[in-house]
């Protein structure tokens, strides 16, 4: 690993004013947002979403939803920016490194726009909490990795040695660029719809603004996933795993889990125990 | 007349929009084995969201298949109950966001 790689893999990640992620809030501020959007469970982008929808004058429950959405812009720059510098190590093309960086300057185009947006109504970056922040520290990378890979033990099995959702291009393209970008293009559309809707012109152009980025950056994982996948089917399972599991934890679009996506867990599960030897994935 | 709809993978950058927004589930992205978006003709009711989702237009109609009345009654009974279960969760959001509203208004 190259000097600057190492270097920036040690850094946690930073912003002024500082992440303040809302998993980490306590009582009193839980109280303070409750006070403003009704229940502090209401800070939630859909349910935002809603909530603008049916009182579109109150200016809270827009800053409320840009933040959210600004939050995660923020975290895009610091992720793929990361990769920039990490990926030059790995056996990857150059032109996907290329690629990341082309990401990170539109994610710094994004928050310039969500920063603007929230400016518009009068809030600013860090009043409400963060709803992603940035990468884990490093102590707690270590940990993310190995969830990684044990709930990915299935499909490792198969594509030869474990390696860690942080240290893998197929599977980091595949959940963060197709499967995350992909579930953001829903995202911006009904954010730039519901401007429309309530006569904000700038929430609808700034995230229709944001949509057309985001198809770009799906396709440019997919293109990249199918090309360190071609020839390589244990690879190609790996990066539907990745996949799968982005839609297993989010919950995409509301619905049920699907019945394909059921199937593919209960097939990925024989896949393991059969490869360690059957029963062995059983968890007593 | 019902027409059902195909995917063309070229275009395709399997955001899988199509996928979810799909009533009848009638298209296959995990179960095909390989990183493609596919639709199960048989389970398609020509209903157009999949196509006014995409953000690419690589959906079209395709003439050639000829549709089973019943199948077709079979996957409507099916995006019926999709459209209830949707609704639900619609109204439940809408349910909360009047609660939120009206909490935020008389504190």
């Amino acid at each position: 690993m190259s000097k600057l790689a190492e270097h920036i893999r040690e850094l946690p990640s930073c912003r002024n004013p500082a992440y303040r992620p809302a998993v980490t809030i306590d009582d009193e501020e839980r109280a303070e947002l409750a006070k403003k959007l009704g229940d502090a469970d209401n800070y939630d982008l859909i349910q935002l979403r809603e909530m603008v929808r049916t009182d579109p004058d109150n200016i809270e429950f827009r800053k409320a939803m840009v933040s959210g959405i600004a939050s995660a812009e923020y975290a895009g720059i610091d992720s793929f920016s990361r990769k920039v510098c990490e990926w030059q190590d790995w056996d990857v093309p150059w032109t996907l490194v290329m690629a990341m960086a082309r990401q990170t300057w539109d994610e710094v185009r994004h928050a310039q726009l969500a920063t603007g947006v929230l400016e518009s109504y009068g809030g600013k970056i860090g009043e409400y909490p963060d709803t992603l922040a940035g990468s884990p520290p490093p102590a707690l990378r270590e940990g993310v990795e190995q969830a990684a890979q044990a709930v990915g033990t299935g499909a490792q099995q198969s594509a030869g040695p474990p390696t860690g959702l942080l240290n893998d291009p197929v599977t980091s393209l595949s959940m963060v660029n197709v499967s995350l970008e992909g579930s953001a293009l829903t995202l911006f559309k009904e954010t730039s719809k519901l401007g429309a809707k309530i006569g904000d012109e700038l929430l609808e152009r700034c995230f229709d603004y944001n949509w057309a980025d985001e198809v770009t950056h799906t396709a440019i994982g997919d293109y990249f996933v199918k090309l360190l996948c071609e020839d390589n089917p244990a690879a190609e399972r790996k990066a539907l795993l990745a996949h799968a599991m982005f839609e297993y934890g989010r919950g995409r679009l509301d619905q049920d889990q699907s019945e394909e996506l059921k199937e593919f867990f209960a097939e990925e599960q024989q896949r393991a125990q059969a490869a360690l030897g059957g029963g062995a994935a059983h968890n007593h | 007349m019902t027409t059902v709809v195909r995917i063309d993978l070229g275009p395709c950058i399997n955001c899988s929009l199509c996928r979810l927004a799909c009533p009848t589930e009638c298209i296959h992205y995990f179960s095909t084995g390989q990183r493609t978006h596919v639709v199960d003709p048989s389970g398609c009711i020509g209903c157009d969201i999949c196509v006014r989702v995409c953000p690419v237009d690589c959906i079209d109609e395709d003439p050639d298949y000829l549709i089973d009345p019943e199948q077709l009654e079979q996957a409507k009974g099916k995006a019926r109950v999709f459209a209830k279960r949707r609704h639900d969760v619609k109204v439940a959001r809408r349910e909360r966001a009047v609660v939120a509203a009206g909490a935020v208004a008389h504190a």
